[in-house]
């Protein structure tokens, strides 16, 4: 692709959303509602023209010259051989991907929306926000310098803290988007950190990506302490954003923000940022197995940890926020298996998928005016036929059944898995496992919402969406049947079969480094069967317990233990430690400062600074007479001195 | 003739003037009367430069002078059109009751 282009296509996909944001926020009220259903969605259209343009080019390149890095401006330069900062862009099969998955689904998203926010009051600083956000997600995954990488990192915290605080009159609201962005913070911290450590040990001086990764393996001894500590804190601040363990409390939280919100930032875009860092920074993390070693168990540990709240949550959201955490545990255990491809497979896919299940989830909440707790609905397939069989579909292809999207995606990565990372093949049973609870939450929700008798009078007033909801899901839902087999057996006669791992290894063989080895045909049949065997047992026992109830699900979890049922209850109590072990500390602290040190220390100080000017001026103020005699006198007087002074000063 | 010394009379003679004055100003409320005082302050002022300027075989004194005499007629304009002002308002010629401006 010719620098032109790029650089062309990189200042469209930044302005187009900047100027809606900007355009939103400044217009919308004056102009109204049309105005702000039509820019919203219409410049991330915009954008995911771009992204289409590129990738076309991209396609049309060699194989070997895919990734090409325009210098737009310097921002600033500390002279030769010092640190020069400017924006750069790489647009290079990765991020291109993810342009793609952001613009694309961020498109149908805030399509979607315009039909959810019809009553809502101002859309225009909704669609200003939701405008940000794709702008901050762009830059960050466009960017070529880590400090605009970081930049963008922290305006998606930003965007995401505006929209989950977007009904500012609910306090829960504003505490969630509080949290979210202290979590945010903490992965901000360690980034900025990781990047002192990169400035101050390369042997060149610089944070431009691509040359980072070129003396990379020269600065750095392959597992050292150093490259080490960096990719660790890389990876908190991947965690950070991606809801891993130990930072994932923000993201069920997180659901206070509007459906859009939540199917937008926490599933389809926001959350996956941290998985392509870690992808992005391969070159880094292949010089750091144990950082690998730790990034793949803390993304398979926080993969069945979700998996098992999500069993028991009874709010909607909440589940499949989740099962959100579940998958992004499995593509970060992807990225630290070091199949890079195939964890951005799966990010694709589920990105798909899981705004999909969350804006089906939204019709219904919208359906039955604002409820959310599954318990009360039921038997909703009777009148919501159409979400019903986009939410069945976005299920299936979450469950990871055969032929829909989840099911490529994920045996993909489960199966490399089996004899690649760290304890290998333990974790891939483990992930068989994930496959089970997936299946097992996924059909709970589903039977519990869409079949059965319904639970209240709402359910029979409930009534289909409007086509601006539907039409949005169903694009989504027709998308995650389909993506899964296109992307991977191709579509004859426009693309050849796995086509995108072939589109994206490149990436991850430049710099010197290596794909994994695929399973030999037997491993690899024998791993998608069991995988597959287990998304299918979780799946039919979730039918069995839920739909058919023989057993009923109550008579299971009375014969699981206690303890793991009080555990998946309050999601493993994380809420109430760090309550105990870091809110209630500072909050103590902070009104003890309060109590004690800020009347007796700090507002001794301030009072007296205040007491010494209030007596200054009551002391001066009696020269102001406002007689034009007494300034004269002065001016005389003052002059008479002048003079006496300097005949003395000058003999 | 006389071959007296005339510059420290003079600058005596400008002295005594100025602060006449200066008291003058400082001391009477009529208004005339101040701009009269300055009048002599300004002249007193007058009467140094050219005395130096003699003394210092400069002409500076002397042009200074001149550029202080405009000066000074300027402001006589000004000072004595503000109290035929203060006048036909039926006010009291008295600077300390003129006094609206302290507010």
């Amino acid at each position: 692709m010719s620098a032109t282009l790029a650089g062309t296509l990189a200042i469209l996909l930044f302005a187009l959303p900047l100027a809606g944001c900007l355009g939103n926020a400044l217009l919308g009220e004056r102009l109204g509602r049309r105005f702000v259903n039509i820019v919203g969605p219409g410049v991330v259209l915009g954008g995911f023209v771009c992204a289409v343009i590129a990738l076309v080019a991209l396609l049309g390149a060699h194989e070997d010259a895919r990734s090409t890095t325009v210098h737009l401006w310097t921002w600033f330069d500390l002279g030769p051989g010092a640190l020069r900062v400017g924006v750069d862009i790489t647009l290079d099969p990765l991020s291109v991907l993810m342009c793609l998955v952001i613009t694309g689904v961020g498109f149908l998203i805030h399509w979607y929306a315009v039909g959810y926010m019809e009553h809502d009051e101002s859309p225009w600083r909704f669609f200003s926000y939701m405008n940000l956000f794709i702008f901050s997600m762009l830059l960050l995954v466009l960017s070529a310098d880590m400090v605009i990488l970081i930049i963008g990192w922290a305006l998606v915290a930003l965007s995401s803290y505006l929209l989950i605080g977007y009904y500012y009159d609910r306090p829960s609201a504003v505490l969630a988007a509080r949290k979210a962005f202290v979590t945010q913070v903490i992965g901000d911290v360690a980034l900025v950190i990781a990047a002192f450590m990169i400035v101050t040990n390369l042997s060149v001086r610089s944070l431009n990506l691509p040359t980072i990764f070129h003396y990379a393996g020269a600065s750095f001894p392959h597992g050292g302490a150093l490259v080490t500590g960096i990719c660790v804190l890389l990876a908190i601040g991947a965690f950070a954003k991606s809801a891993q363990f130990p930072l994932h409390t923000w993201l069920p939280d997180a659901m206070e923000g509007p459906t859009p919100v939540s199917a937008l930032i926490h599933a389809a875009t926001m959350v996956t940022a941290g998985v392509y860092l870690i992808a992005r920074f391969h070159t880094l993390f292949d010089l750091a197995p144990i950082a690998q070693g730790l990034v793949a168990c803390v993304g398979i540990g926080t993969a069945v940890m979700a998996g098992i709240i999500a069993l028991s949550q009874i709010d909607i959201k909440r589940v499949i926020a989740y099962s959100t955490m579940s998958q992004i545990g499995l593509m970060i255990f992807a990225v630290g298996i070091g199949a890079y491809s195939a964890g951005m497979f799966h990010f694709a896919t589920h990105a798909v998928f899981k705004a999909l299940l969350f804006m089906a989830a939204g019709n219904v909440i919208h359906a039955l005016h604002d409820e959310q707790d599954i318990r009360l609905m039921g038997g909703l397939g009777l009148t919501m036929r159409t979400t019903e069989r986009c939410f069945l579909a976005g299920s299936l292809a979450l469950a990871g059944i055969p032929i829909w999207a989840g099911f490529f995606s994920k045996e993909e990565l489960l199966g490399l898995g089996f004899n690649h990372g760290p304890a290998a093949p333990i974790l891939y049973f483990v992930g068989v496992g994930i496959n089970v609870l997936t299946g097992l939450y996924t059909f709970r929700l589903f039977f519990t919402v869409f079949r059965g008798e319904p639970k209240t009078a709402r359910t029979y007033a409930a009534h289909e969406a409007p086509p601006t909801m539907l039409v949005p899901v169903g694009i989504l839902a027709v998308l995650s049947t389909v993506i899964g087999w296109a992307l991977l057996f191709g579509i004859p006669g426009v693309v050849g079969p796995f086509i995108l791992g072939s589109f994206l290894d490149p990436v991850f063989t430049a710099d010197g480094g290596r794909l994994l080895t695929e399973p030999g045909h037997l491993t690899a049949l024998l791993t998608v069967l069991l995988g597959t065997a287990g998304s299918l047992v979780g799946s039919g026992l979730a039918y069995e317990w839920w739909y058919q109830h023989r057993p009923d699900a109550q008579v299971i979890a009375g014969k699981v233990p206690r303890v793991l049922t009080q555990l998946s209850l309050h999601k493993f109590y994380f809420d109430e430690i760090y309550d105990a072990i870091l809110v209630r500390p500072v909050r103590t602290l902070a009104r003890r400062l309060r109590d004690v040190v800020e009347p007796e220390y700090a507002d001794g100080w301030v009072e007296a600074v205040g007491r010494a000017t209030a007596w200054m001026s009551d002391t001066f103020r009696v020269l102001q007479t406002g007689r034009l005699r007494d300034y004269a006198t002065g001016m005389l007087v003052a002059a008479g001195a002048f003079v006496v002074v300097l005949a003395v000063l000058v003999r | 003739m006389l071959s007296i010394d005339l510059f420290p009379l003079l600058l005596g003679l400008s002295a005594a003037m100025f602060t006449i004055g200066s008291v003058g100003v400082l001391v009477r409320r009529n208004p005339l009367v101040v701009l009269m005082s300055i009048e002599l302050m300004l002249n007193a002022v007058n009467l140094a430069f050219v005395d130096y300027g003699r003394y210092l075989n400069s002409e500076d004194g002397q042009i200074f002078t001149l550029v202080v005499i405009v000066v000074a007629a300027a402001e006589a304009v000004v000072g004595l059109a503000l109290v035929s002002q203060v006048y036909r308002a039926g006010r009291e010629l008295d600077i300390d009751d003129l006094s609206e401006m302290k507010e």
